[in-house]
């Protein structure tokens, strides 16, 4: 449970961030935490278990994603709405304004390929290159290139 | 964006700053950040480009992460489940592997590791799955890629007014073979499970086999009366107008215990006894017990 309590909170943003609501990430987590107890009762690898953790939850929450677009496919569309980043409401000058940078910051990430979207996402999780390049199935080299060519594009959008 | 020569490369900098470049080249980095003024600008820019980005991501998403106690709970229930239970889909193939491993070894390592803490290791070594092989077995929900749920297109005056007979379908006894089949459930485990609807006929869903899944007679708290009863909510709360039919098929689809917990808000099954059934929900009816 110390992995739950350490992984659960980094592992949620990652699954939302990848566009599935908090209830499917909610249990894209459980899943996880289900194979790995039978990852670790088999007696398989326990190294970089971190970086295991991320892509079981990966591949998981891609799954989930394509589940919920087989689902829309064959009710109305338009039903199953990704989650929105929250609206902060009524807010003092200085938090709406934040917000706002917020948003464009993340429209800006969200125009980057789905791989250069994904290398961001679970660096600001913590994760090593070794770990992003597992999760994602690249190589180092390309996680180092999307980072730089991520970080740039952005440092572009925000005219500094 | 930035000369490559003889300037730094933002890659360069990047691994200097994430410290994941290889020593030598940390050096080169740091002798050439002394002496440049202009790297050491650009190194600022990636670093606030990142700070922003990550503080960005946390702000956007951390306000809709909801208190861990219920999840925690539920994990440690299934847990448990999983090493107290004896699960005829674990079991076989667990044999198939280790034909020398008897039943009563066997029992002895599902029943040790409770928790993550408290494991028991037991290798493998033919073993050669992936983790996004080490998907959950069939237990207290069916395995989404089988069973994603399937729909019908269906009115809301239809799924709250349609007689029993119109709406809800005998699972056929090919069906039923079908769906042990795709779950690997040998036919002499069959009489442990009885074929389910994961979305109910009076929510809209079909009799296709991505709509059945083997639910275990031995489920636990979790048992097919509970989802009954979540059924029978989420019909109310359709038919009240307080909930739209896609999202009840939804959630019933995506994890049925977790759609219970929300919509009874409990962690824990209520005493489902004494919950009404519609005739319109009794999935269970037309399931066909095996054996």
């Amino acid at each position: 449970m110390r992995l739950f309590e350490e992984f659960r909170e980094p592992l949620l943003r990652y699954g939302l961030s990848l566009g599935i609501d908090v209830h499917d990430a909610e249990e894209v987590v459980q899943e996880t935490f289900l194979a790995l107890f039978q990852h670790l009762r088999q007696g398989r690898s326990r190294k970089n278990l971190r970086g295991w953790i991320f892509r079981v939850t990966h591949n998981l929450a891609l799954k989930r994603c394509y589940a919920i677009k087989a689902l829309r496919a064959r009710t109305e569309p338009g039903e199953l709405m990704v989650q929105e980043p929250p609206d902060p409401g009524p807010t003092p000058e200085q938090q709406f304004s934040d917000w706002q940078r917020r948003r464009q910051l993340l429209a800006v990430v969200q125009a980057l390929p789905q791989t250069d979207q994904n290398c961001l996402r679970l660096r600001a999780e913590g994760l090593r290159y070794r770990e992003i390049a597992a999760v994602l199935g690249v190589s180092l080299g390309t996680v180092s290139m999307s980072l730089a060519r991520s970080f740039s594009r952005l440092i572009r959008a925000d005219g500094r | 964006m930035f000369d490559a020569q003889p300037h730094l490369s933002d890659e360069d900098l990047i691994l200097a700053a994430d410290g994941e470049a290889p020593s030598l080249q940390a050096l080169r980095v740091r002798a050439h950040l002394a002496v440049c003024p202009r790297c050491r600008k650009i190194l600022l820019q990636l670093e606030r480009a990142s700070a922003d980005f990550a503080r960005a991501h946390r702000e956007t998403f951390t306000p809709h992460i909801p208190s861990g106690q219920g999840p925690r709970a539920l994990l440690r229930a299934r847990l448990a489940e999983i090493a107290q239970s004896s699960r005829p889909a674990f079991w076989p193939s667990l044999r198939q592997r280790t034909p020398s491993l008897g039943w009563a070894a066997v029992a002895a390592i599902a029943v040790t590791g409770i928790a993550l803490g408290s494991l028991v290791f037991h290798r493998n070594p033919s073993s050669e799955n992936t983790p996004q092989a080490a998907w959950p077995e069939a237990g207290l929900v069916p395995n989404r890629d089988l069973t994603p749920g399937a729909t019908r297109p269906v009115s809301l005056a239809q799924v709250c007014s349609a007689p029993h007979e119109e709406v809800v379908k005998e699972v056929s006894p090919s069906q039923r073979a079908s769906v042990f089949e795709e779950y690997g459930i040998r036919e002499s485990n069959a009489e442990d499970y009885e074929v389910d609807y994961l979305i109910a006929p009076g929510l809209g869903g079909t009799d296709d086999i991505h709509n059945l899944w083997p639910e275990p007679y031995r489920a636990g708290t979790w048992d097919a009366h509970v989802k009954d009863a979540l059924e029978e909510r989420l019909h109310q709360m359709v038919c009240a107008h307080q909930l739209d039919l896609q999202t009840a098929q939804r959630a019933i689809a995506s994890d049925w215990i977790s759609a219970y917990k929300k919509y009874f808000a409990t962690d824990r099954p209520q005493f489902v006894a004494a919950v009404p059934q519609s005739p319109l929900l009794l999935s269970r009816r037309t399931t066909v017990r095996a054996g």
